[in-house]
């Protein structure tokens, strides 16, 4: 398990420095090397197995049902990253601990520090895909972290926030590109993958693939043309810089190549794409490089222009090219490291990074100036320096892939230039720094820095010599086995020697050298030119801005168009919408609208009464501002409603049509009479007439799936009642025995929302006092007198006649049409008309049980009784029974338990209708005037 | 007749009697807190009785209208937790307000009941039953604060557009009614099957127009932004978790349990809905300067990729949708209870611009707030992210390449606006008006709990995909 315990260290000791950092800011530092040392310690007893060619696995289950667990891999390439990973890391901890001031928060440094090793230990100690996207993830969090570590600066927060964009944007696409991986190979772990090279590259998705898990690389690695954001990112403190754009968080992107070299490499595809991108960010580092006057900056493009090279060494994709890859990326992490190290020294020292202001440094810090000037060496590529090795290594396949393109030739030209830049910026860096005059307004007089802020920088130069004249005893090990872990397969034979004879490579390097020397010679003139002519279109940044701006704009104009907050709007949104899947739904289907049922003749009467619904619906949409016109025209609509069902035999249906007609009909009346008579025209008629179309659309989409639905046979339940309802409920109107007898408790459940509706209203009413308008629009006053001695006398007549055909109705309607709820609601009608003919008070006075709360609640309790009645015989709740009497002059009369549940809701039906209706009424002031002091409510 | 089984429902039948016993309690007490602790006793009642009486079979109840499932058991449990956790937060927050009266508890418990009826729906009238009584419940809840326009105007909304949603579900199962012959899932399935599956198109439409409403799901998403962002925050904050839940358990219920032969037709309508959620809802959230409206268009994109899971018509989509829309609840909880706990009498921290350098002054805050806002952007190590992995694997192992690349796209675009209120926290001098939490010390356990949960969750996501798994291989045939 040591491979778990070497990735989880950092992050644990990440945890344990926050809290050490608090005794003092050494004790951070400490803490993270001692952290760091630990997970070296985790790693030495594995180096053997590695070094010996096999590959260390190690699993802990984590996510077995998504493919996952937690297995960690060792071999040759892991091992390398795993080494300069904690190797530089250390460094940088012990560099860090001098280059910050004492401002800065040393625990958030080193914790920031320590989980962005975690995270990239846990990268290039991945064997599955989706972990070590986590882990990549993780890097880009971490980075954020720590680019953004100087807070308090607008730059450092913009670079910060870019980097992370674009990685982050990166590590998604690489995620699909995995998940497309994994779909191919069927696993996600790498021994699987890499095995099966074959299968990905003949896969119909390798191309898709192949680009998604490109983009991820060439995000993280800074490739042309998603390098802009490594520049900016060098807002971080130096030794941020030092780590992340030398050894590790740049260089997880050309880990990622190398890592699935075998699995992607040697298509087309790979070679132009990944080639190609690698020679670009090649000559476009290696140029825009010289003309940067911060130091930070030239470096920033250098480490650009050496991945592009590291890139295109992979694209190239001969087993030679790898080792040569491999070899490079140990290369530019030493020298890298140490110039950004010394880079930092430098900003230390004197405050400032510019190179135009910094010159002459010789004279003050000697110590510094021989460090950089080896470093720098190693980067321009000088012969017994290490990066002169990796160079010629790339000049050499370079001339060796170009035998075999079509203009091949143009390929070991753009690399000899690339490298002719690459010595012109690192002369630059030399002379300019250390040399050319003195030092112009410097924020602080340069010195040598403390000893152990230098320590870093020797070891990593002392290793750029070592490595640079003796090749083949130091680093020959180490890269012989990463470059087998790249490839999977033994590593082909190299010579690691200085000189090779007098190869074309060499040639190049001679040309690079002095044109480099010539270029920087002649620098004035270029820079020139750059400054006014290239700069302003050289700029990658503009088009990620440009992008995110286009972005903005786009997402305003979709949410001021979507957003308006106007529910009319949304309204027909939402129609529109539902008109569209309808219309889709539509034409989806294959078979034919009209069903096999046979549609019925057409009668005169039926076409009339249809026309008149029409014209009913139609008048009321039109005259709908003319509130008391569109209400009596809707009672029309009603009306016609229950002749329909009356002519399709449902006289029950008509009946309670009727009766809910005429009270909704009041109910909307009493509510209107204190609103005005019009309502105000709010739409313009564009408006109107879009949603007129909208209307007549949704309506017919309505009717065709009406249409659709009628015209097929189906089997409706209407026999199980008609065949049960006589014998089991004892009644022929089914529509009666299904409510009071089927569906019994559906009913109970009705009534005891309608009492409780009615209760409801009665609360809300009950002190609620408005006065009613005086005058008519147009000015004149209302009659006086309120309620005419004709209809008053008439609707006295008429009460006794209603309630009659109540009772009758009601007794009648467990075989007939009728029923409790269509006599409650007639029996309310007629004792509504009093209300209305004769004023509430007058009414009140008449009708000494006109509180309805007790006529409700002994509706409920009969109701429920009689329900509950059943369970003295021993039946379950509701069941009903019936018998037969013998009435003197009626004759014989079915008498069944469901009718004293139909009285029960009879009687709320009654009462809460007319508790309603009582107290809309009530509100009006005007019926508080008559002499009865009632307090007019109950 | 089958005898009546009452085991099943007697979460439900519990949680209703003691909503009864909250408003009688309500009616004769003054004092709220009774309410309160009734209320939490009551979810956590109905958790124990639900973990008692799962079982890992389907058990059908009422003939046929309700089913008794490990998938229900799980989403109902985590619906309990949600609420209760949701209730929680705001109890500073309402009585602030004159809002904390048992008005609220039954409310929310019958909100629950709605949505428990929903879970455990397998007859359409059973699931219009419970889909009514939750937006009922919440449509009044949004408007529960009288005297605010911004609410009123809310509620008002929310029920006209509700009311509508809910008229096209009713009309295409009417159609589908018509079609099949039956209102019974199981029964509609095997009609379906049969093959009298003419029209079935047109009248399913109806059902994924009403579907995609209760689920916020674009183009049908109009009425989210403005109910959260005009509804109190405690309000806002528990419309945005548990009731994603049961509306993630009636798409299951009634297209891939009901209406699975017609799978070619909603996984198309699935598929475009997905697409332009998932777009409007990032794209649109990146303009949002006030926080409820910005997570409200992130709803929108989340609930698409929850479709996502579910078009891809397999167990491990099914799955993954599940866990997906249960992580999101979390985040979502989190999320909204730091506004919730962030507000103040007077003051509701719900701009962008009030979380300004809360990391200055309240460090532990701004931490939970930063984890939950980085799982919602879907970053690892946060739970967020397993729930977008294992969605978008579901995704590619049917062969939806390019949803899954678009999906990928607009999380990416997702992820710009999360991070903006991170960089807020982090980088941001601290707003003049200085956020003075209001809450006691147990809700901002609660809350650290919520924001631990999105991190922990994340380490060890395992044994809830364990379970979503097992729960949707054992209730989906």
């Amino acid at each position: 398990m040591s491979l778990v315990w070497l990735v989880l260290t950092p992050f644990l000791g990440a945890a344990l420095v926050a809290a050490v950092a608090r005794l003092g800011r050494s004790h951070a530092a400490w803490a993270a090397g001692a952290v760091t040392l630990l997970a070296l310690a985790w790693l030495l007893p594995l180096i053997p197995t590695a070094f010996a060619g096999s590959t260390v696995l190690q699993r802990v289950g984590w996510l077995p049902s998504a493919g996952v667990d937690l297995v960690f891999r060792l071999d040759g390439l892991g091992l390398l990253f795993a080494l300069l990973i904690l190797g530089i890391g250390l460094l940088v901890i012990l560099y860090a601990r001098y280059y910050l001031s004492p401002r800065d928060s040393m625990g958030r440094f080193y914790a920031s520090l320590l989980l962005f090793m975690g995270a990239m230990l846990g990268v290039v100690l991945s064997e599955n895909l989706i972990q070590l996207l986590v882990f990549w993830e993780l890097t880009s969090l971490a980075s954020f972290l720590l680019i953004s570590y100087w807070q308090h600066r607008a730059d450092a927060r913009n670079g910060a926030r870019m980097a992370l964009a674009v990685t982050g944007a990166g590590g998604l696409a690489l995620l699909a590109g995995f998940l497309l991986l994994g779909e191919m190979v069927g696993s996600y772990e790498l021994s699987a993958l890499l095995a099966a090279g074959d299968v990905i590259r003949a896969h119909p998705f390798y191309v898709p693939m192949l680009a998604l898990v490109l983009l991820g690389a060439f995000t993280k690695s800074a490739q042309f043309p998603f390098h802009f954001w490594l520049p900016h990112a060098m807002a971080a403190p130096t030794p941020v810089s030092a780590y992340l754009h030398s050894a590790t968080m740049v260089k997880a992107g050309v880990f990622l190549l190398a890592r699935l070299f075998p699995a992607l490499s040697g298509t087309p595809e790979w070679f132009w794409l990944v080639t190609g991108a690698g020679l670009a960010t090649l000559l476009v580092g290696a140029f825009t490089a010289l003309f940067k006057h911060d130091l930070k900056g030239l470096l920033a493009y250098s480490t650009i222009s050496h991945l592009g090279l590291i890139t295109a060494l992979f694209g190239i994709g001969t087993p030679l090219a790898a080792v040569a890859g491999v070899f490079h990326i140990i290369n530019h992490a030493t020298f890298k490291a140490g110039l950004f190290m010394a880079a930092g020294i430098i900003d230390h020292e004197c405050g400032t990074r510019d190179m135009r202001r910094i010159n002459g440094l010789w004279r003050y810090m000697p110590h510094t100036a021989t460090l950089a000037m080896v470093a720098a060496a190693a980067m321009a590529g000088v012969p017994l320096f290490n990066g002169f090795l990796s160079k010629e290594m790339f000049f050499a396949e370079a001339v060796g892939v170009s035998a075999t393109l079509a203009w091949g030739w143009l390929l070991p030209v753009a690399v000899t230039a690339a490298g002719l830049f690459a010595v012109a910026y690192s002369l630059r860096f030399i002379h300019d720094v250390f040399f050319n005059g003195e030092p112009i307004d410097l924020p602080r007089t340069p010195h040598e820095p403390p000893r152990w802020m230098k320590v870093p920088v020797e070891i990593l130069v002392v290793l750029c010599l070592l490595v640079g004249i003796f090749p083949a005893q130091t680093v020959e090990p180490l890269l012989s086995v990463a470059a087998a872990g790249v490839l999977q397969a033994p590593t082909p034979a190299h010579d690691l020697a200085i000189w090779h004879g007098f190869s074309p490579a060499l040639w190049m390097s001679l040309i690079a050298l002095v044109g480099g020397v010539l270029v920087y010679v002649g620098r004035r003139p270029l820079f020139d030119l750059y400054e006014r002519r290239i700069e302003p279109h050289l700029d990658a940044k503009a088009i990620y801005e440009y992008l995110l701006g286009r972005l903005f704009a786009f997402a305003r104009r979709l949410t001021g168009w979507l957003d308006t907050g106007s529910l009319p709007r949304l309204l027909g949104l939402f129609f529109l919408f539902a008109l569209i899947l309808g219309a889709a739904g539509l034409a989806s289907d294959t078979v034919p609208l009209t069903g096999a049922r046979a549609l019925l003749p057409v009668d005169g009467i039926s076409l009339l009464a249809t026309l008149g619904l029409i014209a009913a619906a139609l008048a009321t949409v039109v005259l709908h501002r003319q509130r008391f016109t569109a209400l009596i025209l809707i009672g029309a609509v009603g009306l016609t409603v229950a002749l329909i069902f009356i002519k399709f035999s449902a006289p029950d249906l008509a009946l309670t049509q009727l009766s809910v007609e005429v009270v909704t009909i009041v109910l909307l009346l009493l509510a209107l009479y204190f609103l005005p008579q019009e309502s105000p025209a709010e739409s313009g008629t564009p408006r109107r007439l879009g949603d007129g179309v909208l209307a007549l659309a949704a309506g017919t989409g309505a009717g065709l799936l009406a249409w659709a639905v009628l015209t097929r046979p189906y089997q409706t339940i209407a026999g199980y009642f008609l065949d049960n309802s006589l014998t089991g409920g004892g009644g022929s109107n089914v529509v009666n025995v299904i409510l009071v007898d089927f569906r019994g408790f559906d009913t109970l459940g009705e009534i005891t929302v309608l009492a409780l509706a009615g209760l409801g209203i009665y609360a809300m009413l009950e002190h609620l006092r408005l006065p009613g308008p005086a005058r008519d629009p147009q000015g004149r006053p209302w009659d006086a007198d309120r309620h005419p001695a004709i209809m008053a006398s008439f609707t006295r007549l008429l009460l006794p006649l209603a309630l009659l055909v109540s009772l009758f109705i009601f007794l009648r309607g467990h075989n007939l049409p009728g029923g409790g709820f269509i006599a409650g609601l007639i029996t309310a009608v007629a004792l509504i008309m009093q209300y209305l003919a004769n004023g509430v008070a007058w009414t009140q006075v008449r009708l000494p049980g006109s509180n309805m709360h007790p006529l409700i609640a002994a509706g409920l309790a009969i109701a429920t009784v009689t329900g509950l009645a059943s369970f003295a015989f021993g039946h379950p709740f509701l069941t009903s029974t019936f018998g037969h009497v013998h009435w003197p002059l009626v004759g014989e009369f079915e008498l069944a338990s469901a009718m004293a549940f139909d009285l029960g809701v009879y009687l709320v039906v009654v009462g809460a209708t007319l508790l309603i209706l009582i107290h809309l009424g009530a509100m009006h002031t005007a019926s508080h005037e008559a002499p009865s002091p009632t307090k007019g409510d109950n | 007749m089958t005898p009546l089984n009452l085991t099943p429902a007697l979460p439900e039948i519990f949680v209703l009697a003691l909503a009864c016993v909250v408003l009688l309690v309500e009616a004769f007490s003054k004092k709220p807190e009774w309410s309160y602790t009734l209320t939490q006793l009551t979810l956590v009642g109905a958790g124990a009785i639900t973990l008692l009486t799962a079982e890992a079979g389907k058990v059908y109840a009422f003939n046929g209208m309700f089913v008794d499932d490990l998938m229900g058991d799980v989403l109902k449990l985590v619906s309990y937790a949600a609420a209760i956790v949701a209730v929680a937060y705001s109890r500073a927050y309402l009585s602030e307000r004159a809002m904390f009266r048992g008005e609220y508890f039954v409310l929310v418990l019958f909100a629950v009941l709605g949505m428990m009826v929903m879970i455990s729906a397998s007859h359409f009238l059973t699931l219009y039953l419970g889909l009514e009584l939750l937006s009922l419940s919440l449509y009044t809840l949004v408007a529960l604060q009288r005297d605010s326009m911004v609410a009123s105007e809310a509620a008002m909304k929310y029920f006209v557009l509700g009311a509508l949603a809910s008229g096209f579900l009713l009309y295409g199962m009417s159609i589908l009614y018509g079609m099949t012959g039956s209102l019974e899932l199981t029964k509609v399935v095997a009609a379906v099957e049969q093959g009298s599956s003419s029209l079935l198109a047109f009248g399913l439409v109806f059902v994924v127009a009403g579907l995609a409403f209760k689920l916020g799901v674009a183009p049908f998403h109009m009425w989210v932004p403005d109910i959260y962002h005009g509804a109190p925050s405690a309000v806002t904050l528990f419309i945005g978790s548990a009731p994603k839940l049961a509306a993630f358990a009636i798409v299951m219920r009634l297209l891939v349990d009901g209406l699975h032969p017609a799978v070619g037709d909603w996984q198309q309508m699935l598929a475009i809905m997905a697409v332009l959620s998932l777009m409007i809802g990032n794209l649109a959230a990146i303009m949002q300067s006030n926080l409820k409206r910005m997570l409200a268009y992130s709803t929108i994109a989340h609930m698409g990729f929850l479709l996502l899971g579910v078009l891809a018509d397999s167990y491990a989509g099914y799955s993954a949708a599940m866990f997906y829309v249960i992580t999101y609840a979390l985040m979502s909880l989190g999320a909204f209870g730091m506004v919730v706990y962030l507000s103040r009498a007077g003051f509701e921290a719900e701009n962008l611009d009030d979380f300004k350098g809360l990391n200055a002054r309240h460090p532990w805050l701004a931490a939970v707030m930063a984890m939950v806002m980085l799982s919602l952007a879907g970053l690892p190590p946060f739970v967020g992210f397993y729930a977008k992995l294992t969605v978008l694997q579901a995704l590619v192992g049917a062969g939806w390449l390019w949803l899954a690349v678009i999906a990928v796209i607009f999380s990416l675009i997702g992820a710009f606006y999360y991070l903006r209120v991170v960089k807020l926290m982090y980088f941001d001098a601290p707003h003049a008006n200085d956020l003075a939490p209001s809450g006691e010390a147990d809700v901002r356990a609660l809350l650290s709990l919520n924001g631990l949960g999105v991190l922990v969750l994340g380490l060890v996501p395992q044994p809830l995909l364990a379970l979503c798994a097992y729960a949707i291989q054992t209730s989906i045939q």
